[in-house]
């Protein structure tokens, strides 16, 4: 028998000369009431993502325009659409308290009125996708972001030479190249470059009233009770907007200059389904820094089952019988 | 230029046939219980939550019980210190198929009104390579991350069933630092009941977690023990295949093993001795779980804001690890 096997952390038991320690306290060092996700012993994401922020991330927003009809059968009550334009993104985050992954989401321009009459504005996530794990359930867990792991690319280049000295928002990257990929399934590419005409942006772009939903759905371990939380991120934060473009990085593609863009609909991944009256309106590229707070529950609602109602309503399998949604290649994360 | 947006034969015709089934928005509200509500990270396709053939490999360890005693969280109490170390490919699953990985400590815990005493594997690590089993898992309370996992079993006629090869080789790795590999080979040169763990084929031994979830803006942490009982109408959950079992000697494995900056299993637990390797097959249900113990944390803002341990915009070690891909 061969054993190797050294306990020590690198960067808590093993330090490089000089270095300070920067692996938090473990969580049985710690008052138990600090532990934010399970595992107790080791949690998902742990309490030094705390503030989340992120800085200098890129964004490549697709806008779409889509029938108001087919936005409606995405978005749960309470909420209302108020817009058809939809933003159909795609995130490059290299700095962040999660560190990095990519990322792709939709974007609807929604309200809620609450039972005193306020009017909430907000972009409503329906679908959202990220390439890595803690950030995925650092967003579904808390906040309620409808987040799906997937594989994702995003790629910017040509138009220039670069020995990889210039900063990254900087560097020439004339054309883009994106795609998300989940169990075998192509759901989205799109190929092009940018010629810098103008494109009709989102409702809520650069408006500090637009704050942004989900909707999150917690299920208690015996399957009997399900909450609802319509969670609110206001787009300010301490007197700022969270959100801070970097105005110098804009870049745009309008439809003609859009090469390639395929969307479809695949058995594990309805996206291509509701959206296939979508029409392109262009592309609209920026850097930005970031910081996610704690987010504010505005509408709850409570479902409760017998189980009768779980044999009813959740069983829809048959036992040990295995169909096409239930085969798929193997995910080898990352 | 070409812009399409695209409802393949494979959506339309498997809606048809009932194997996708309606979209969640489109059913009755009893039948919504996870999220995007418009396209869930899993949904009740999946339920119930049975597995066919599922390989498993465990490691069979023995830790110091001071080092189990401080992973393990009350009102738990640790029983033995022989512990579970182990692999799981499962090819067959209302989850698709996915590798696992994960450890298993015998626990106790009394039911301080009734009195009544539940004994349980308790994990207080668990990986996964899916993300829908993942969520489907940490919804029951198991401690679910992803990593990337490997088991695979080979030598010989590659033909053969699984449990026919004699070598086997596990590894996982996340965020950039491998966290441990095993390799071995089966030389059937120990008795699977003289290394396994106390709670192997007893069916008075469930399986315990402890979910931990807060609330949207961190006021409040809800802790709940679950536990799933080792029977589910009037069977054992888990059908392990005899015929299947294969053994290593401890001098027949290799084992490596590091803590790292982002997962400190192999810190809190140094192997004290390695007592051999069990394999099998095996069939699986998971029905939902008892919450046998709940504890509820409330915080002010201002605890909320103490307990934010980083500084804003400024990134350290924990930050940084190659970019994962996705699936």
């Amino acid at each position: 028998m061969g054993m190797y096997h050294d306990a020590r952390i690198p960067g808590r038991d093993f330090l490089a000369p000089g270095a300070r320690p920067e692996v938090p306290p473990l969580p049985w060092e710690r008052p138990a009431r600090d532990i934010i996700c399970h595992a107790y012993a080791d949690p998902v994401f742990d309490n030094d993502i705390l503030p989340l922020t992120y800085t200098n991330s890129r964004w490549l927003a697709f806008i779409l325009e889509v029938p108001k009809s087919d936005l409606e059968k995405i978005v749960p009550p309470p909420l209302k659409v108020e817009d058809t334009k939809v933003e159909f993104w795609y995130v490059d985050h290299n700095h962040t308290m999660l560190g990095p992954y990519y990322e792709m989401g939709v974007t609807i321009a929604c309200s809620y009125t609450d039972e005193n009459g306020r009017k909430w504005l907000g972009g409503y996530y329906p679908y959202m996708y990220l390439s890595q794990d803690s950030a995925i359930f650092a967003g579904r867990e808390p906040f309620g972001f409808p987040k799906k792991k997937a594989s994702i690319r995003i790629l910017e280049h040509g138009g220039g030479f670069d020995r990889g000295e210039l900063p990254p928002e900087t560097r020439p990257g004339k054309y883009f190249s994106v795609y998300m990929e989940r169990r075998g399934y192509l759901i989205h590419t799109a190929t092009g470059y940018y010629d810098m005409k103008p494109v009709p942006p989102p409702i809520f772009y650069g408006k500090t009233e637009w704050g942004r939903f989900n909707m999150k759905l917690t299920t208690s371990p015996d399957l009997k009770k399900t909450e609802w939380a319509l969670t609110y991120l206001h787009s300010l934060w301490q007197g700022e907007h969270r959100f801070q473009l970097r105005a110098n990085t804009i870049a745009t593609a309008s439809p003609d200059a859009i090469r390639t863009f395929y969307l479809q609909a695949t058995p594990f991944d309805n996206m291509g389904e509701y959206l296939k009256n979508a029409k392109l309106l262009g592309l609209i590229a920026f850097n930005f820094d970031l910081i996610i707070p704690p987010a504010a529950t505005v509408w709850t609602k409570t479902v409760t089952r017998t189980d009768d109602d779980i044999k009813k309503h959740l069983l829809y399998s048959k036992a040990y019988q295995y169909t096409l949604r239930h085969d798929f290649p193997i995910p080898r994360y990352p | 230029m070409v812009h399409a947006v695209v409802v393949p034969k494979v959506v339309t015709e498997g809606k048809k046939r009932g194997e996708i089934p309606p979209m969640p928005l489109e059913r009755d509200e009893k039948s919504q219980f996870n999220y995007g509500v418009c396209d869930p990270l899993w949904d009740i396709d999946t339920l119930p939550l049975t597995y066919n053939d599922s390989r498993w490999i465990a490691i069979i360890i023995e830790c110091r019980m001071e080092d189990l005693t401080k992973i393990v969280p009350k009102p738990l109490e640790v029983v033995d210190n022989r512990v579970e170390w182990w692999f799981v490919r499962h090819k067959y699953t209302m989850l698709g198929p996915y590798y696992e990985m994960g450890v298993t400590i015998p626990c106790r815990y009394k039911d301080p009104i009734a009195g009544k005493e539940y004994y349980g594997g308790y994990y207080p690590y668990m990986y996964l390579t899916g993300s829908a089993a993942t969520d489907a898992g940490r919804v029951l309370g198991f401690p679910k991350k992803c990593a990337y996992i490997i088991f695979h079993e080979h030598g010989g006629d590659v033909r053969q069933p699984d449990h026919k090869k004699d070598f086997f080789t596990c590894l996982i790795a996340r965020n950039g630092y491998v966290i441990n590999s095993v390799t071995g080979m089966y030389d059937d040169a120990v008795k699977a009941s003289d290394i396994a763990p106390i709670f192997y084929g007893k069916k008075e031994w469930g399986r315990f977690n402890l979910k931990i979830t807060s609330n949207s803006d961190l006021s409040k942490t809800v802790w709940e023990l679950t536990y799933l009982p080792s029977e589910w109408e009037g069977k054992h959950r888990f059908q392990l295949k005899p015929e299947t079992i294969r053994t290593a000697s401890p001098d027949s494995i290799e084992w490596f093993g590091q803590g790292t900056p982002f997962d400190n299993m192999c810190a809190a637990l140094p192997p004290r001795k390695i007592l051999g390797a069990i394999a099998f097959t095996f069939d699986l249900i998971i029905p939902p779980a008892q919450v046998l113990w709940t504890q509820t944390y409330t915080r002010t803002p201002e605890e909320v804001a103490k307990a934010c341990y980083a500084t804003p915009y400024r990134y350290g070690m924990r930050q940084y690890f190659p970019k994962p891909t996705g699936e």
